[in-house]
C-alpha cells in the first residue's frame, strides 16, 4: 500500500481534536504512540465476542479466547522475526521484560563477573542491571557511547572473560541516537555473554528481525508502537530463557503442584505466571498487523524526513543547543540556554503543542550531555510537516517571549 | 490587597492558555529576585521540576514572604500565589483555600498533579510556615 500521510493520520481518532484551542499537535510520540481504528476495534472486539480465561476452562468462549490469545503470539513472532512461538513471552512491557531477565539471570553471577551496559540507557535497562549487580557481588561497567554513537576500537577493551551480560538499546530514547549494535553484540559474543537488546525505541520505526540481529533477548513495548499499554514482550533464544529462573510463580506456569514440589511449565508458559493481559496481546498483534500493511521504508522516511525538517530549522535559527545527530533519526532533543525547558514546554501546551521536557529517564545521560534536562520532539507515522513547522514556529515565538533579561 | 485585585482582574481576562501563559510571565517581572545567599538548599521547595525557593519570617502576627524560581512561568505563579498569602496571618493562611484562589485565576491546570511543576508542594510548604 503507497503511503499517504493524510490517509494514514484519518485512522487515529484522537489526533483530530482540539486542545486549548489549537488542533492538537502530537510529538511525545517517543514517550507512546496514539492508537489506530484498528486496534481499538480489536481490543473492544475482544471483550464483545471472545472475552473468557485462556488456557483454562472446556468451554467455547474459553477456547475461542485462547486462539486468539496464541495467535497473537504468533503474529509478533512474525513481526520480529522470531524461530518458535514459544520464544515471545508476553510481559507488561520493556521494563517488566528487563526484570525478568535480570531476576532470571542472578543464579548465573558470582562476585567479580561484569554486567556490561551503553551510557545511552534509560534507566528501565540500567537500574535493574545495577541493583542485579548490588546483589550478587557483580561489577557494573558502562560503555561511554557518544552522541553520535559510532564505534570506536577503544571500546573493545570494555568487553572481558568476566563480562556475563552485555544489555544495550536499538536506539536512544532521549537523543535519538543508534548504537553500533552489531559491533558490541559481536564482541560480547565472543567473551560467551548473554545479550539482551531494548528495542523499545526501534520497533515503532525500524523492521525488527531478531534471527539476524543474533541477541539472546530482545524487549519491547506495545504502547510505543501503536499497541495498547500495559503489554509487551520479551523474545530470548531457547537456551537463553531455559536459563532464566522464573521470577514469578504461580498458576498458568505449572504442570503439577505437590506441597512438596512444583513442575514448572515449558516455554512460554513457564515464564507467564497468572492470567495474562489478554486484550493487550490481542492489540498488540493489531498494532504489528497495522505496521506489516504499511510501507515500513516510507514511514521510516516519512519520520526521518520530518525530524531532519525540525533539525535544520533550529540550527538555522541559531541560540539552540541541539543533542540529537542530525541523520537518521526520528526525534529532535534540543534545549535553548537561559531559557528553562518548563516555560518552553508551558508555551508550547498552551499552542497544543504535546513534546516531552525533562531528563527522559536517562540521568547520567544528561549529566553527559551537562544539562538537567532537554526537549523532545518525537514523530510518527501520522504526524505532518504542518506540524513540524507549527512546533518550529511556536518554539520560536516562545524564544522572543521568553527570551528578554 | 489591591494588588492581589489587580492580578486578579488581569489574570480572569485571560480567554486562553496562551494569554494566561503570557500573563504569568508579565507577572513574573513584578517577582522581587532573591540573592544568592537566600537560594539555598534549605530555602527549596521539593518536588519542583524547576527550582524553587521559598523564605518566609513573621513580623507583629503577620506572615512575608519572598520566592523565587529558575523557571519565568514558576515565577509568574509564585507572584500569584504570594499575593494572595502575602501579609496575613498563620491562622488566616491556614484557614483560606488557596487552590480554589487560584483556580478562581484561571491557574487550574498548574494544580494538576502530572505537571509535577511543584505548586502543590509550594502551597505545602507555605501553609507549614
Ligand atoms: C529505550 C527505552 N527503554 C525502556 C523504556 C521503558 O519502557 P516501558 O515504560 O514501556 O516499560 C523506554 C520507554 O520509556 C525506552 O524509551
Amino acid at each position: 500500500m503507497a503511503f499517504d500521510p493524510s490517509l494514514l493520520r484519518s485512522q487515529f481518532p484522537i489526533l483530530s481534536q482540539q486542545v486549548n484551542s489549537h488542533p492538537l499537535t502530537y510529538l511525545d510520540n517517543a514517550a507512546t504512540t496514539q492508537k489506530p481504528a484498528c486496534v481499538l476495534k480489536a481490543v473492544h472486539d475482544y471483550y464483545c465476542t471472545s472475552n473468557a480465561n485462556v488456557h483454562r476452562g472446556a468451554h467455547f468462549l474459553s477456547d475461542k479466547a485462547t486462539n486468539q490469545f496464541e495467535q497473537a503470539r504468533e503474529v509478533v513472532q512474525d513481526f520480529i522475526n522470531a524461530p518458535l512461538k514459544s520464544h515471545i513471552i508476553w510481559t507488561k512491557g520493556t521494563t517488566e521484560s528487563i526484570n525478568m531477565v535480570a531476576y532470571g539471570l542472578e543464579h548465573i553471577l558470582k562476585q567479580g563477573d561484569e554486567i556490561l551496559i551503553t551510557s545511552l540507557e534509560h534507566h528501565a535497562n540500567l537500574v535493574p542491571w545495577q541493583q542485579l549487580a548490588f546483589r550478587t557481588g557483580a561489577r557494573l561497567r558502562v560503555l561511554p557511547l557518544t552522541s553520535a554513537g559510532e564505534w570506536q576500537e577503544e571500546f573493545a577493551s570494555y568487553f572481558t572473560n568476566r563480562t556475563r551480560i552485555f544489555a544495550a538499546t536499538q536506539v536512544s530514547n532521549a537523543i535519538g541516537t543508534h548504537t553500533p549494535l552489531k559491533e558490541m553484540l559481536l564482541r560480547a559474543k565472543q567473551q560467551g555473554a548473554f545479550t539482551l537488546v531494548d528495542g523499545a525505541q526501534a520497533v515503532a520505526h525500524y523492521p525488527v528481525d531478531v534471527e539476524e540481529l543474533d541477541c539472546d533477548f530482545y524487549v519491547f513495548s506495545g504502547h510505543k508502537m501503536y499497541g495498547p499499554t500495559g503489554i509487551g514482550a520479551l523474545y530470548g533464544k531457547q537456551h537463553a530463557l531455559e536459563v532464566l529462573i522464573p521470577y514469578q510463580t504461580g498458576g498458568e506456569m505449572v504442570l503439577k503442584v505437590a506441597y512438596q514440589a512444583t513442575e514448572f511449565n515449558v516455554l512460554p508458559y513457564r515464564l507467564e505466571a497468572g492470567t495474562p493481559n489478554i486484550e493487550g496481546a490481542i492489540g498488540l498483534a493489531a498494532a504489528s498487523e497495522f505496521l506489516n500493511k504499511q510501507d515500513r521504508n516510507a514511514l521510516l522516511e516519512w519520520e526521518q524526513k520530518l525530524a531532519n525538517h525540525v533539525y535544520t530549522r533550529l540550527k538555522k535559527a541559531g541560540g539552540i543547543e541541539i543533542y540529537s545527530p542530525e541523520k537518521h533519526t526520528t526525534l529532535v532533543s534540543f534545549s535553548v540556554p537561559n531559557i528553562h525547558l518548563i516555560d518552553l514546554n508551558g508555551y508550547l501546551d498552551g499552542q497544543g503543542i504535546g513534546i516531552r521536557s525533562g531528563s527522559h529517564c536517562t540521568h547520567p545521560l544528561m549529566e553527559q550531555l551537562g544539562v538537567h534536562g532537554t526537549l523532545r520532539a518525537s514523530f510518527a507515522c501520522y504526524n505532518t510537516l504542518e506540524e513540524a513547522d507549527r512546533f518550529c514556529d511556536a518554539l520560536f515565538d516562545a524564544m522572543e517571549l521568553l527570551g528578554d533579561e | 490587597m489591591s494588588e492581589y485585585l489587580d492580578i486578579k482582574k488581569q489574570l480572569q481576562a485571560c480567554r486562553s492558555k496562551e494569554e494566561t501563559f503570557k500573563s504569568l510571565v508579565m507577572l513574573s517581572k513584578q517577582l522581587p529576585r532573591l540573592s544568592d545567599d537566600e537560594k539555598v538548599e534549605e530555602n527549596k521547595v521539593k518536588g519542583c521540576e524547576s527550582a524553587v525557593w521559598l523564605i518566609s519570617e513573621e513580623i507583629n502576627d503577620s506572615r512575608h514572604f519572598k520566592a523565587d524560581s529558575d523557571a519565568k512561568l514558576m515565577r509568574g505563579v509564585l507572584f500569584a500565589i504570594l499575593s494572595i498569602v502575602e501579609g496575613k496571618s498563620v491562622a488566616d493562611i491556614q484557614s483560606m483555600d488557596i487552590q480554589a484562589e487560584l483556580t478562581d485565576l484561571n491557574l487550574s491546570s498548574y494544580l494538576t498533579s502530572s505537571r509535577s511543576n511543584g505548586v502543590l508542594a509550594i502551597l505545602e510548604k507555605i501553609i507549614a510556615s
